[in-house]
């Protein structure tokens, strides 16, 4: 029956890993294992919780209402632009810039700072893994 | 013949004062270091080193956790790579340029500006600038050096590269 479950598990995340290098991969697999340690009923990363978690609004640090939406737009096929700054942001999605989610340095850089920024704090796991989830897989329909 | 005379005196006096006659540099030096491009100019105009002395980037990169407002941590290894070519490459130490040597001059012992916008010599040349034209959407803030200084990229911000959005080029009289 466990072995099942880890199969079921396997074929669910090598579904959110649609096309992910092998390096990104291994960084989903491991925050999955995180995961589960986390929340022992965790199944799988979640599109829709990670919808939730980008589109949120939340004082940020400057005091003023923001999402990631403030600066990458949630239409992830377009360019945004840093609100702070007003430079230019390349599209997250990965279909449209396949430079995004290639390489887990960066990834795990720009949660960290981004979960900071929104959240005022890091996220979890299971946050992080929903939010990649959301992100690589929004453009896909 | 008294005009062409005035006009030399002219040159020759503007020349002496932006430096020419001993070899002083206009501006300051490009940004040359690839993971500082990287890093750093991916989220704002990629400021040269040489705008800022070594104590002002040593304040800003033990403090990006909270970099004005946002957080712009690195990890420790890229953080003292950069550090290392920030200090390097700072004001005091390329004063042969123009723009460098001013800013340096400018700072008080005791100061540590964190941004070349609160260097007082900074200020001075902004200051007739009005606010509409700073606030609008196509430069935000002062910091934006682009979005007027055509050449900044090159590390050139002589006024004849000045062209302000809805405004146009910058005549001081």
């Amino acid at each position: 029956m466990s072995k099942v479950l880890v199969y079921i598990l396997i074929l669910i995340s090598s579904m959110h890993a649609r096309g992910l290098n092998s390096q990104m991969n291994d960084y989903m697999t491991l925050l999955q294992e995180e995961a589960k340690l986390q929340n022992r009923n965790f199944k799988s990363f979640d599109y829709q919780r990670g919808e939730l978690i980008f589109t949120t609004q939340r004082i940020g640090k400057k005091g003023k209402l923001i999402s990631c939406v403030s600066c990458h737009t949630n239409e992830l096929s377009k360019k945004g632009q840093n609100i702070h700054t007003n430079k230019v942001i390349d599209p997250l999605s990965p279909i449209y810039n396949s430079s995004r989610f290639t390489n887990v340095k960066d990834v795990k850089k720009w949660l960290r700072r981004n979960f900071r920024d929104v959240y005022s704090r890091e996220g979890t796991a299971i946050e992080k893994g929903d939010v990649i989830t959301y992100i690589i897989n929004k453009d896909l329909k | 013949m008294k005009k062409i005379i005035l006009v030399l005196f002219v040159i020759t006096r503007s020349l002496i004062a932006d430096g020419y006659f001993w070899n002083e540099k206009i501006g300051v030096a490009p940004v040359t270091d690839a993971l500082y491009k990287r890093e750093c100019a991916s989220c704002h105009f990629g400021y040269q080193p040489g705008l800022l002395p070594s104590k002002s980037w040593n304040k800003i990169m033990v403090n990006l956790k909270d970099h004005f407002g946002t957080d712009a941590s690195l990890d420790d290894e890229d953080n003292r790579k950069i550090s290392k070519y920030l200090i390097d490459n700072s004001a005091e130490k390329f004063t042969q340029y123009k723009r460098s040597r001013k800013i340096n001059e400018s700072i008080l012992a005791n100061e540590i500006p964190i941004a070349v916008t609160k260097v007082d010599y900074f200020k001075r040349k902004h200051n007739e600038i009005g606010k509409h034209l700073i606030r609008q959407k196509e430069v935000g803030s002062l910091s934006n050096c682009i979005a007027c200084h055509t050449t900044a990229q090159r590390g050139i911000y002589s006024e004849r590269d000045i062209k302000i959005p809805n405004y146009g080029r910058w005549e001081d009289d």
